[in-house]
C-alpha cells in the first residue's frame, strides 16, 4: 500500500514512525476506485482501528474529463449537450441550471409555457434520480430487489423523456431561451398516468423498507450530521434538509414556475441515514404533487424567447444555482463579450457533499461507510467533471 | 424504534408488531406479489427489439429527394458549424445549370458524435436527420466515419443469429 | 444375487437395521446423487425465483428457460485454472473445501426420508447431525487460514463466529423439540430421527402445533437460527461484504469454489431436513388427523404423481408459448422433451405399487422444498444485518428466547408431576 506519488506519507507509510496523531495500531484500508458500492470511480482510504473508522480520505479525479475547460472552447449553445454528462443520472437538471444561468447573463426570461414544461421535466428528473438513489442505496445495504423496482419506474420516466426530446439519458432537453421541443400529443396524459401508477409503487417500497427492522437497524443513527456541520461544510440538498434545516432553493430563491405551485419541503429530525431516506421518499411524493399541478395548467404561448442566433453576452459574470436532486447545483459563468464563455465553473452538489463523508463516518464501523456513501447520493461524473 | 414515528408511551401494538415480525412479513408480501408474470419488464434483446419513439436521436441520415434522387443538402455548412465536436466535413460544388449546390464530399464521424441533435436542428433544408436506428455497433473504427453514400443508405444492422 | 435383492426389497427396513453394508452403500450413493441433483436444481431455482421476485427473467438462453444453466456453470468451474495463492498452506488449502463438503454430506446419513428410507437410524440421530454440521465450522476456518491473506482470514473468523453463535440457539430449540417426544404414551423421549417423527405420529400432532405456542416459538427460533447458520441473507455479511472484508472463499476459484458452493447448499438442505423432521412431521402427509381414513389416504397418495404431471403441464405450456423462430427450435424441442420426462415420472408415480413406496419420500422432499423457497424469498427481500447487529440478535435475542422456550416447555411437559409434587397428591 505504498504509493509514493501521494504526498501524505503519514497516511500511507506504515513503517516509518512519524510524529503524527496516528499510532501504529491503526490499519489503512483502501476502498479502491473499482468498487461495487462507491457509485462511480471513487477511492476512499480508511484509517481503521480494528473495525472502527478513525478517518477517511477521498481521492477523486478518476472521471475527470475537463468539462469546464471544454466550455472555454465552445459557444454557449454548443456547450449545452456537455452539461448533461456531468450528473448523468439527472441530466435534465443540469441542462436547466446551465440554460437559466446563461439566460440570466443575457437578461432574458423563458416564456411561461417553456417554464412549465421545464418544471415538469425537472420534477420527473428528480423522481428518476431519487429512484436511482433508492435502488443503489438499498443494494449497498443488502436488499437486492428495490433496485429493480426502482429502475422499472425510472424506465417509465425515461420513456417520457425519449418521447419528448429524443434521448433517455443525455436529454439535451432545453435550449437557451426556452425549449425547442413542443410537447407531444399525449404528454399530459403520460405524466398523469405515471403519477397515478407511481404513488402506489412508492407505498410498496415504503412497505418493503421503512418499517423493516433490519433496514432501520442499519440506517438509524448511522452517519449523523448535525445542522451546524452541514452549514459549515456547505452541504445542500436532502442531506441538509434531513439535518433539520429547511432550505430548498425552489422555495427560498424561486426560479422557473415553482412559485406557482404548492408543495412542502420535507425535513428530518436527526440527520442520520434513516432521515435522509425518509426525506427523499417524501421529496418524491412532493414531486408528484408538483407534477399533477403543473400538468393541469400548462399555459399556451411560445416556447422560445427572443434570443439572438449568435449568443454574445455582454462582458460580465453570473452565478445561478438551482435545486438539483442532489443539492444546490450552481453555474458561475464569466463572459468576456465573445461567443465563447471565458470561464464556466460548476458547483456540483456531490462534490461539496462528499466532503462531509469524513465527518459522518468517524466512529462508525466499516460496514457503515458503504451505507453513508450511498446516502450522500454522489455521482462521480459530477464530482470529477 | 419509536423515533421517527413519535410516541414514547409503551403501547401494545408496536410490541406485538415487533414480536410477530409484522414488518418482515409485509416485506415478504411485497416480493411475493411482484413475482407474477405481468410485472416482468424484461425485453429479451435481440429476439425482442425495443420500440423507440419518433423523436429518438439515433443514426444520422442524409435525406434524398424521392422524385429525382438528388440530395436535399445544399452545402450551407450550418451543420458543420453547429456541431460541438466538429465532426462534420462538407464540401460541395455548384451546379451551373440549376445554380444549386450539391455535396461532393460529406463525412460524419460517428465515433465522436454525442447525438445532441444540434446539426439536425441547424439544417436549413431538413436534409440531415437523426433517425430511430440505434444498432450502430461495428467491428472496426474506420466504419464509423460515414460518407455520403452510407448516410443516404442508412444502417443495415446485422441481425444476430442467437 | 437377485433373490437377495428381492428379499431385501420385500422387507421394509433401513440398511442399518438390516445390517447390510451393500445396501448401505447403495443408499449412500443414492443420497449423494440425490443431494447433488437437489443442489443443481437449487442453483437454477434460486436464480429463477430470485429473478422473478426482481421482476426480471433470470437465465433464459442456456437451454429452455435456463434449465441447462447449472450444468453450464458446473462445466465452466471445472475447466478453470486451479490457482493456489503463493505462500498458502497447500495441504490445508486442499482439505478445507473437501472438509466442508464432507461434513455437509455426512449429515444426510441419518436424515429419514421415509419410515425406512434412511441409511441408518442411529439412536442419537439428531445429536449426530448437530455435531457433524458443527464440524463444518472448522472447514470454514481452515479455508480462511490457508489462504495466507489477511482479509479471508478475518472473513472466515467472522463466519465461524457467526455459525457458532447461532448453533447454540439451534441446539436449545432442538432440545425443546426432543423434550416433546417424551410426552407420548411411553413417557420416554428419543434422539433418533425416525423416533422423533414416530412420536409425532403417535401423539397425533406435528410438534410445531403441540403445546401451542411453545412448539411454534421453538420452530421460529430454529428457522431464524438456521438461516444464520448457513450464512444466508439476511445474515450473509461475511460473504457479501466482499467489498471490504472479503469472505473466506476469495482465494478459491474453479472447482474448489464449487465445492464450497455445493457444501453451502447441502448444509441448507441438511438444516431444513432437521427442521422438517423435528417440527413439521417429517415424512407424514398433511392433515393426518383431520382428514384421516383410507379414502383420504388414497386421495393424498395421488398427490406426488399429480405434482409431477402438473410440472409437466407447465413445461408443455411453456413449450407452446415459446416464440416460433428458428433459433429457438432446439430449445422448444428440449423443453417439450423435459415435459415428457416429467410426465412419465408422474405417471410412474401413479402406479399403485410405486404410489405407496414413494409417499414418504415425496412429502419429506416437498416440505424441504418449501424451506428452500423460504431461503430464496428471504434473500430477495431483506437487507443485510451488520456484523455486530447479527451477533446481537444471536446472543441477546435468540439465545434468551430459546432458553425461555426450553424452560417453559419442560415445565409444561411435567406439569402433572410438578403439580402432584407441589400439592402432595399422587396420581
Amino acid at each position: 500500500m505504498s504509493n509514493g506519488n501521494y504526498n501524505r506519507p503519514d497516511l500511507l507509510d506504515l513503517d516509518t514512525k512519524q510524529e503524527t496523531f496516528l499510532d501504529t495500531t491503526e490499519m489503512v484500508l483502501n476502498m479502491g476506485p473499482q468498487h461495487p458500492s462507491t457509485h462511480g470511480v471513487l477511492r476512499v482510504i480508511l484509517k481503521l482501528d480494528g473495525e472502527k473508522v478513525l478517518g477517511t480520505e477521498c481521492i477523486i479525479g478518476y472521471l475527470h474529463r475537463g468539462v469546464e475547460k471544454i466550455a472555454e472552447n465552445r459557444t454557449y449553445a454548443m456547450f449545452n449537450p456537455y452539461v448533461d454528462r456531468m450528473d448523468y443520472v439527472a441530466a435534465v437538471s443540469n441542462g436547466l441550471g446551465y440554460c437559466e444561468a446563461v439566460e440570466k447573463l443575457l437578461a432574458v426570461e423563458a416564456p411561461a409555457r417553456a417554464q412549465y414544461i421545464r418544471v415538469i421535466m425537472t420534477e420527473l428528473c428528480r423522481i428518476a434520480s431519487h429512484q436511482v438513489w433508492l435502488g443503489t442505496h438499498a443494494l449497498d445495504i443488502g436488499a437486492l430487489t428495490p433496485v429493480f423496482y426502482a429502475f422499472r419506474d425510472r424506465e417509465e420516466i425515461l420513456k417520457i423523456f425519449e418521447k419528448y426530446c429524443g434521448a433517455r439519458l443525455t436529454t439535451h432537453a432545453f435550449r437557451i431561451g426556452g425549449c425547442i421541443y413542443e410537447i407531444y400529443d399525449g404528454f399530459e396524459q403520460d405524466v398523469k398516468n405515471f403519477c397515478q401508477k407511481f404513488l402506489p409503487k412508492l407505498d410498496e417500497y415504503e412497505e418493503l423498507l421503512t418499517t423493516n427492522r433490519i433496514w432501520v437497524a442499519r440506517t438509524k443513527g448511522v452517519g449523523v450530521l448535525s445542522a451546524e456541520d452541514c452549514i459549515a461544510l456547505g452541504v445542500t440538498g436532502p442531506v441538509l434538509r434531513a439535518s433539520g434545516v429547511e432550505w430548498d432553493l425552489r422555495k427560498k430563491q424561486p426560479y422557473e414556475a415553482y412559485s406557482k405551485f404548492q408543495f412542502d419541503i420535507p425535513t428530518g429530525l436527526n440527520g442520520d441515514t434513516y432521515d435522509r431516506y425518509l426525506v427523499r421518499i417524501q421529496e418524491m411524493r412532493q414531486a408528484v404533487r408538483i407534477l399533477l399541478q403543473a400538468v393541469e395548467s400548462i399555459p399556451a404561448g411560445p416556447i422560445m424567447a427572443k434570443v439572438p442566433k449568435v449568443i454574445k453576452p455582454a462582458p460580465g459574470e453570473v452565478y445561478h444555482s438551482i435545486e438539483a436532486p442532489k443539492g444546490e447545483l450552481g453555474y458561475y459563468i464569466v463572459s468576456d463579450g465573445s461567443t465563447q464563455p471565458y470561464r464556466v465553473r460548476v458547483r456540483p452538489p456531490s462534490f461539496v457533499n462528499l466532503q462531509a463523508l469524513d465527518k459522518m463516518v468517524r466512529g462508525m464501523l466499516v460496514a457503515d461507510v458503504v451505507a453513508v456513501i450511498g446516502t450522500l447520493d454522489i455521482v462521480l461524473g459530477e464530482v470529477d467533471r | 424504534m419509536g423515533g421517527a414515528y413519535g410516541g414514547d408511551t409503551v403501547s401494545l401494538g408496536p410490541i406485538l408488531r415487533k414480536v410477530f415480525l409484522v414488518d418482515l412479513v409485509k416485506g415478504l408480501g411485497v416480493t411475493f406479489r411482484n413475482q407474477s408474470e405481468e410485472q416482468r419488464v424484461t425485453e429479451q434483446y435481440p429476439l425482442e427489439r425495443p420500440e423507440v419513439y419518433e423523436r429518438f436521436r439515433g443514426q444520422p441520415r442524409l435525406k434524398v429527394n424521392p422524385d429525382n434522387g438528388e440530395s436535399l443538402c445544399i452545402v450551407c455548412n450550418l451543420c458543420a458549424l453547429a456541431c460541438p465536436e466538429q465532426l462534420i466535413v462538407v464540401k460541395g460544388e455548384r451546379n451551373p445549370i440549376t445554380k444549386r449546390k450539391y455535396p461532393v464530399q460529406w463525412t460524419y464521424d460517428l465515433s465522436r458524435c454525442m447525438f445532441c441533435g444540434l446539426c439536425a436542428e441547424a439544417c436549413s433544408t431538413d436534409a440531415l436527420e437523426l433517425t430511430q436506428d440505434y444498432e450502430m455497433a461495428l467491428y472496426s473504427r474506420e466504419g464509423m466515419v460515414l460518407d455520403q453514400a452510407a448516410l443516404e443508405r442508412g444502417q443495415e444492422p446485422v441481425r444476430y443469429a442467437r | 444375487m437377485l433373490e437377495s435383492i428381492k428379499q431385501y426389497l420385500s422387507t421394509n427396513v433401513t440398511p442399518g437395521e438390516a445390517g447390510s453394508m451393500f445396501w448401505a452403500t447403495i443408499y449412500v450413493l443414492a443420497i449423494t446423487i440425490g443431494v447433488s441433483l437437489a443442489v443443481l436444481s437449487m442453483n437454477w431455482l434460486e436464480r429463477k425465483i430470485l429473478a422473478h421476485m426482481q421482476i426480471r427473467l433470470g437465465p433464459m438462453r442456456v437451454g429452455p428457460h435456463g434449465l441447462l444453466q447449472p450444468i453450464a456453470d458446473a462445466l465452466k468451474l471445472l475447466i478453470k485454472e486451479d490457482v493456489i495463492p503463493a505462500g498458502a498452506d497447500k495441504i490445508v488449502f486442499w482439505i478445507a473445501p473437501v472438509f466442508v463438503m464432507m461434513t455437509a454430506f455426512t449429515t444426510f446419513i441419518v436424515v429419514p426420508f421415509g419410515r425406512t428410507a434412511a441409511v441408518t437410524d442411529m439412536n442419537i440421530g439428531i445429536l449426530f447431525m448437530l455435531g457433524v454440521s458443527s464440524l463444518g465450522v472448522l472447514g470454514v476456518i481452515m479455508g480462511g487460514w490457508a489462504s495466507n491473506s489477511h482479509y479471508p482470514l478475518m472473513g472466515s473468523l467472522r463466519s465461524g463466529a457467526q455459525m457458532v453463535s447461532y448453533e447454540i440457539a439451534m441446539g436449545l430449540a432442538i432440545i425443546s423439540a426432543v423434550l416433546m417426544t417424551s410426552l407420548g404414551a411411553t413417557g420416554t423421549g428419543t434422539l433418533s430421527m425416525v423416533g422423533i417423527v414416530q412420536a409425532q405420529a403417535d401423539q397425533r400432532t406435528w410438534f410445531v402445533f403441540s403445546m401451542f405456542p411453545l412448539g411454534l416459538a421453538a420452530f421460529v427460533v430454529f428457522a431464524i437460527a438456521m438461516v444464520a447458520e448457513t450464512n444466508r441473507a439476511p445474515f450473509d455479511l461475511p460473504e457479501a461484504e466482499s467489498e471490504l472484508v472479503a469472505g473466506f472463499m476469495t482465494e478459491y476459484s474453479g472447482f474448489r469454489w464449487s465445492l464450497f458452493f455445493l457444501a453451502e447448499y447441502a448444509a441448507m438442505l441438511a438444516v431444513s431436513s432437521i427442521a422438517v423432521t423435528l417440527w413439521l412431521g417429517g415424512w407424514l402427509r398433511p392433515f393426518p388427523n383431520w382428514l384421516s381414513g383410507p379414502a383420504w389416504d388414497l386421495a393424498f397418495s395421488f398427490v406426488p404423481g399429480l405434482t409431477f404431471l402438473g410440472l409437466a403441464a407447465m413445461c408443455f405450456i411453456g413449450t407452446v408459448r415459446m416464440p416460433k423462430i428458428l433459433q429457438l427450435r432446439i430449445q422448444t424441442i428440449g423443453l417439450g422433451t423435459f415435459g415428457a420426462v416429467l410426465a412419465a415420472v408422474g405417471l410412474l408415480l401413479l402406479v399403485p405399487g410405486v404410489r405407496e413406496r414413494s409417499q414418504d419420500v415425496f412429502w419429506f422432499t416437498a416440505k424441504v422444498a418449501v424451506f428452500m423457497y423460504l431461503y430464496i424469498w428471504y434473500r430477495g427481500t431483506f437487507p443485510r444485518y451488520r456484523f455486530d447487529q447479527l451477533m446481537k440478535v444471536g446472543w441477546k435475542i435468540l439465545l434468551p428466547v430459546s432458553l425461555g422456550v426450553l424452560i417453559v416447555t419442560a415445565i409444561v411437559g411435567v406439569r402433572q408431576e410438578l403439580w402432584a409434587a407441589l400439592t402432595g397428591v399422587t396420581r
